[in-house]
């Protein structure tokens, strides 16, 4: 039945067609269902809403677990103690420091480390990434380190850089150099040979391939790397601010820790959390500014 | 004049045997020629393109353009890839004045040659948008107009409109000719189609499989007479058109292996 309908419209198509009806524009005014090709997996599709009602829950439960003294407040202090240590901490500070100033320090230490650690992954991974000689030399000790925990080589920072700044910054440096080194590498194996065939006929000197073709070729990879780079370098906080320190967010909790401050380790949790939730955001930003491409080639 | 001399390619396989890609091939290309390789998939005329590129070293022969042996890519030979090779981050504009960036010219000067060149293939809208904004047909003539930038002694295309709708290729074709006639360019294209072939060669080269070598060489008039005329219909539809089509079709068919194999 519906087939036939059908083949009578595709008739009467047919005969608008042949009597020159000029075609309809392709923007329709009035209301139309709107169909796009079946999905398979998230693709794009917004969660936002899901992990919002997912973190209210959490909040809820932690609420309802405080309240009702399921777990000694030693070990899980109350949502609204939390806040009220918050709001002590950012109004008289902690340890002898405003929270401004914890802040700023593991700001510093974090942004100084990402910095440098940018500065040297991108152009080291995408040297590996093109030289047999590089990959070869560089390999061996990238390879040896980077799996291994920080707190491990804790202690030889210490004793080869001293208790100040620079043991720290190294620390977090070394964190956040492999993930980048790593994702340019990547970045590189990942260029068609066709694009650098394209530019060595347009006249590309090595130099000229290196900076239009394979690092523009590498960034969305690059940016990635620095993403995960970032929460590697928040993760390695606590660590580094373990080395002799004064100021900072992790040495907030772990000082806090010492006198079962469960509160101010939480409040500190969040902040920490916060951070590091917006440099990834960051880093999401400038890459839909500077990849806009990214997945439609 | 661009001449391959006794070329021949040797690939070595996965499993240590070594394959002939293609077997004492020459080739030349007279000034403001345009030679057309015409075979079946996998008789080699990618293989001859990119050692014409300088991308493939040949194990046997020389290459040579205007006397110069070839030993790399260079500016000298546009190449015109199948797969469109724009870079995703630039302009159209921007991709294709990458050529004049690499050479050093002004910025200035730059822009106003790239505005020529997009005129030329009819893109001048578009200087401002990005790659993935264009249809496959608009990026192939943006591809053309790229490799024309640094103004190459040679033009190499390797089935540039083996993916364009029937219609598009045709406009395409016709757009080529207009390139050559106002460029005078020397061109070397590839092509397993045999309309197209003798539609665009001054000369065809008809190739056969395992190894590649050519078996066959026609001097078509058919794209001077449409650069005469402009009447694409009448060139295409003429009997000597579908004679040496047909001739032609019957070479490919008594050497294509697939075909054979198939049959
Ligand atoms: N790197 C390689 N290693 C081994 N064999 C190769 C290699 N490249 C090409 N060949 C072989 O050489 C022959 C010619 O390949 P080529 O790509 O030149 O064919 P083609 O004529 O361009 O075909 P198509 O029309 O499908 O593009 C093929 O038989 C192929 O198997
Ligand atoms: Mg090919």
């Amino acid at each position: 039945m519906s087939e036939i309908t059908q083949s009578i419209v595709l008739r009467a198509d047919q005969v608008h067609a042949q009597t020159g009806t000029p075609a309809r524009a392709p923007s329709v005014a009035r209301p139309v269902r709107t169909v796009e090709m079946t999905s398979f997996g998230i693709a794009g599709r917004p969660t936002a809403v899901i992990s919002l009602v997912t973190a209210v829950a959490i909040l809820l439960a932690w609420w309802a677990t405080s309240r009702f003294g399921l777990v000694s407040p030693l070990f899980l202090p109350a949502p609204a103690e939390v806040v009220t240590q918050f709001a002590n901490i950012y109004r008289d500070g902690y340890a002898g420091a405003s929270l401004g100033e914890h802040l700023f320090a593991s700001l510093f230490r974090i942004l100084t480390a990402a910095a440098i650690a940018i500065g040297l992954a991108i152009p080291v991974g995408l040297l590996m990434g093109v030289s047999r000689v590089a990959k070869g030399v560089l390999d061996t000790p990238i390879e040896f380190y980077w799996p291994l925990p920080p707190l491990s080589y804790l202690p030889l920072m210490i004793i080869w850089l001293g208790i100040g700044e620079t043991s720290k910054i190294t620390l977090l440096t070394l964190a956040m150099f492999a993930p980048i080194c790593l994702s340019a590498q990547a970045g590189v194996r990942a260029l068609p040979i066709e694009r650098i065939n394209a530019a060595r006929s347009l006249g590309a000197s090595r130099f000229q391939l290196f900076t239009d073709i394979v690092f523009p070729s590498a960034l969305p990879e690059i940016l990635t790397g620095i993403r995960i780079a970032l929460g590697i370098g928040w993760g390695t906080l606590v660590a580094a601010e373990l080395i002799a320190s004064t100021r900072g967010i992790g040495f907030m909790i772990m000082s806090a820790a010492q006198f079962l401050a469960t509160d101010v380790v939480f409040v500190g949790i969040f902040i920490i959390a916060a951070c590091a939730f917006s440099s990834a955001a960051i880093v999401r930003l400038v890459e839909t500014a500077l990849v806009p491409w990214k997945g439609r080639t | 004049m661009l001449t391959v001399d006794q070329a021949s390619v040797y690939f070595a396989t996965r499993d240590g045997r070594t394959v002939q890609a293609l077997d004492r091939v020459s080739i030349d290309i007279p000034d403001s020629g345009f030679v057309v390789a015409l075979g079946a998939s996998g008789c080699g005329k990618s293989t001859i393109l990119n050692a014409i590129a300088g991308f493939l070293p040949l194990s046997e022969g020389t290459i040579a353009l205007d006397g110069r042996p070839i030993s790399g890519p260079g500016a000298d030979r546009g190449v015109v890839f199948q797969k469109d090779t724009l870079l995703p981050w630039k302009t159209i504009a921007d991709n294709v004045g990458l050529g004049l960036k690499f050479a050093g010219v002004s910025r200035a000067e730059r822009r106003d040659r790239v505005e020529a060149l997009l005129q030329l293939v009819g893109l001048a809208d578009f200087s401002a948008a990005y790659p993935y904004e264009l249809s496959g047909g608009m990026r192939q003539r943006v591809g053309i107009a790229r490799a024309l930038a640094p103004e190459p002694d040679i033009l190499l295309m390797d089935e540039p409109f083996g993916a364009l709708d029937s219609l598009t290729r045709e406009q395409m074709q016709e757009l080529l000719v207009s390139v050559w006639k106002r460029t005078g360019k020397r061109i070397f294209f590839i092509t397993h189609s045999i309309e197209e072939a003798l539609f665009l060669g001054t000369q065809v080269l008809v190739m056969s499989p395992r190894p590649g070598r050519i078996v066959g060489r026609f001097d078509p008039p058919f794209m001077r007479q449409f650069a005469e005329s402009r009447d694409a219909r009448a060139v295409k539809t003429a009997p000597e058109f579908a004679e040496l089509r047909e001739e032609i079709r019957a070479m490919l068919h008594a050497t294509d292996t697939v075909k054979r194999d198939a049959a």
